[in-house]
């Protein structure tokens, strides 16, 4: 396999679940906006394996998704590690976590990745209608990863785990 | 004392279900269960909308198959508009399901079978999983990878997007095919051909390992429902219905998809949300029946393409002078299929006609009855609606692949729990053995019951007095 050189970013989750479209909606934004070099971008509504020769040939990805535990409208940002242990049961939904250990298992490598995902305050069924929360915090997510993509090296100099911006107001 | 084994969930399945085996004093398997555990009911909240969201609503049905969903909601809804969609947009429908069935046969062959296939029935179930896989054939692993990417990738060239594409609709499709598409769909095709050429040959070889499998997988006779051509070739989108039975001979034939009632009665029991479907004639439960490649390729007098005709005479081989009536051999037939499809497809895309611009007629509702039949890649997918004159859904029966091999799945674990299952002394491999049948069928859950999820599997053994006499537990 060529040695890597691009960066991948992967938003992904359902379109019709509230704000777990947050990771496709985002990945949406960035493509259709200027991009360095080098850089590709896919929406996704779930992740298969059908990605892992993409992810395997970046250099760095980063994917773009929904998570819930948090204080809606926070953006996170961490560093990923390949798991094998994450091994799915089921074919159609993968953890990328898990992808990434398909990478090093089938094509000796995986590439350098990050999370940045936002804290969702609702995920109904509502047609790509993002809750107040949300559509915030989009906006914290899509400023999180161009100040990534325009680092020239590896990537965020955050630490894992870092909070990039601060919950909705009233949602603490 | 009667002891009852439960397997729940089932893995390496799409969606969730539980198994029980009921064992005498003995410890002989007496009865077994697959039950469906979840409900969602597409058929009742379907009521009251607009027909012409059919195929988007049903789609949502599940994320491997929706678009066999798209498939027969869009033929129930020509159905209902009373047109003949243009002939272009047939063949462009028709190479999104064969796609569609690549992508899935993959999905099924090299993700969730081949741990059992490349690794042994007994491998620690640590090892026993994709992974293993990529240890121990990192090849056949890349290969499975990549032939559902082909799949995906044509699905997304020609609807737009990978999982549920809205370019297949009421009357036709959406958009013709452009020239750029064609070319980069058929420059696919070569690879995909070679693939699944290549897996075919290695399963060939390995398939003298599985031979006690192969006697007690699924061998009690049943019958086997499938499209086919007018002419009784393999068929994956429209033709007829015809119905074979365990020695070969034709049931019914050349019976149109819209008479499916005819053939097809549903019945329910108290302990799973999935329908029982039987064959009328022989009533229920009697009639139980199969679908999917290896009844597609047991009712099918030829494919029709070079390599899968080819083929489809060595699958015949697997037992002389009747159909294949081991369901293990399902693997098979998804290979051959897979190679049917890549033919098939090449053939479509050649078409002087295939970039017609002229791919959708148009109409309003002009029947209140509306059925579409088409071969999903587990078997025959049948959408039926009503509608009222403001072409509302007034009703929908839905009955899905894994829905019609309900009884035959039933009939199945019970034959191999027989076989393999020794109840004073439960193996890890016995209880594999029990789901693997199962997986020869490739369920869809998603469809049977329109749920999904995961978790650890375990296995009890109960007593009369409820107690937990011997436990497996994977996760």
């Amino acid at each position: 396999m060529p040695a890597a050189t691009h960066t991948l970013v992967i938003g992904y989750g359902s379109p019709i679940r509230g704000d777990d479209a947050i990771g496709p909606l985002g990945a949406e934004a960035l493509a259709a906006s200027a991009l360095p070099a080098g850089v590709e971008v896919l929406a996704r509504h779930v992740l298969t394996a059908d990605l892992v020769p993409d992810l395997a040939a970046a250099r760095r990805v980063i994917f773009l998704d929904a998570c819930v535990g948090g204080h809606p409208g926070q953006v996170n940002v961490q560093a990923l590690a390949p798991q094998p242990g994450l091994a799915s049961t089921m074919a159609h939904v993968h953890d990328p976590r898990e992808l990434l250990a398909w990478c090093v298992a089938l094509y000796g490598r995986a590439p350098q990745a990050w999370l940045v995902s936002a804290e969702g305050a609702s995920f109904d069924y509502a047609h790509c209608q993002l809750s107040a929360c949300a559509q915030a915090a989009l906006a914290d997510m899509l400023g999180t990863v161009r100040a990534m993509l325009d680092e020239p090296d590896e990537g965020s100099q955050l630490p894992a785990g870092a909070r990039v911006s601060a919950p909705c107001a009233g949602s603490v | 004392m009667s002891r009852t084994i439960t397997i729940d969930p089932v893995t390496r399945i799409e969606g969730h279900a539980r198994i029980t085996l009921r064992l005498s004093e003995s410890g002989r398997v007496e009865d077994a269960r697959f039950h469906l555990t979840q409900f969602r009911g597409f058929e009742k909240f379907c009521e009251g909308r607009p027909y012409r969201e059919m195929p988007a609503l049903t789609a949502r049905t599940c994320g491997i198959c929706p678009v066999s969903h798209i498939m027969a909601s869009s033929k129930a809804c020509d159905h209902l508009l009373a047109v003949t969609i243009p002939p272009t947009a047939e063949m462009l429908r028709r190479v999104m399901n064969l796609a569609q069935i690549v992508q899935s046969h993959a999905l099924s062959f090299f993700h969730l079978s081949s741990p059992d296939l490349l690794l042994g029935w007994d491998a620690d179930p640590a090892n026993r999983n994709v992974f293993g896989v990529m240890r121990q054939d990192p090849a056949l692993a890349r290969d499975g990878i990549r032939l559902r990417q082909i799949g995906q990738t044509i699905i997304e060239l020609l609807g737009g997007k990978k999982i549920h594409p809205a370019w297949v609709v009421p009357g036709g499709v959406a958009d013709p095919l452009q020239p750029d598409t064609r070319e980069a769909i058929a420059a696919l095709l070569p690879e995909g051909l070679e693939i699944a050429r290549r897996t075919y040959g290695f399963y060939k070889a390995l398939l003298p390992r599985f031979t006690d499998e192969a006697r007690h997988f699924g061998t009690r006779p049943t019958l086997f429902l499938s499209l086919v051509t007018a002419k009784g070739q393999l068929e994956h989108y429209d033709g007829v219905l015809r119905v074979k039975d365990a020695q070969g001979r034709i049931l019914e034939d050349q019976v149109p998809s819209t008479e499916y009632a005819r053939l097809i009665g549903e019945a329910a029991e108290d302990w799973s949300y999935m329908k029982f479907p039987y064959f009328k004639p022989l009533g229920y439960p009697q009639g139980v029946y199969r679908v999917g490649p290896l009844a597609r390729l047991n009712n099918a007098d030829s494919c029709g393409t070079p390599y899968a005709d080819v083929a489809l005479a060595e699958f015949r081989t697997l037992q002389e002078d009747s159909p294949v009536t081991s369901s293990f051999h399902y693997h098979y037939a998804r290979l051959v299929e897979i190679i049917y499809a890549f033919e098939m497809m090449e053939r479509l895309l050649r078409s002087p006609d295939i970039l017609d611009t002229r791919v959708r007629a148009l109409a309003r509702h002009n029947r209140d009855e509306g059925i579409g039949v088409s071969e999903a890649p587990r078997g025959t997918l049948m959408h039926h609606y009503r509608i009222d004159d403001s072409g509302l859904i007034t009703w929908v029966n839905l009955i899905i692949a894994t829905g019609h091999n309900n009884l035959a799945m039933n009939q199945a674990i019970l034959q191999v729990a027989e076989t393999y299952v020794e109840g004073n002394q439960l193996q890890e491999g016995m209880l594999n053995r029990v789901e693997a049948v199962i997986r020869c069928y490739d369920p869809c859950l998603s469809c049977a019951s329109h749920a999904f999820g995961q978790m650890p599997l375990s296995l009890e053994l109960v007593d009369a007095r409820g107690r937990v006499v011997d436990r497996l537990a994977r996760g």
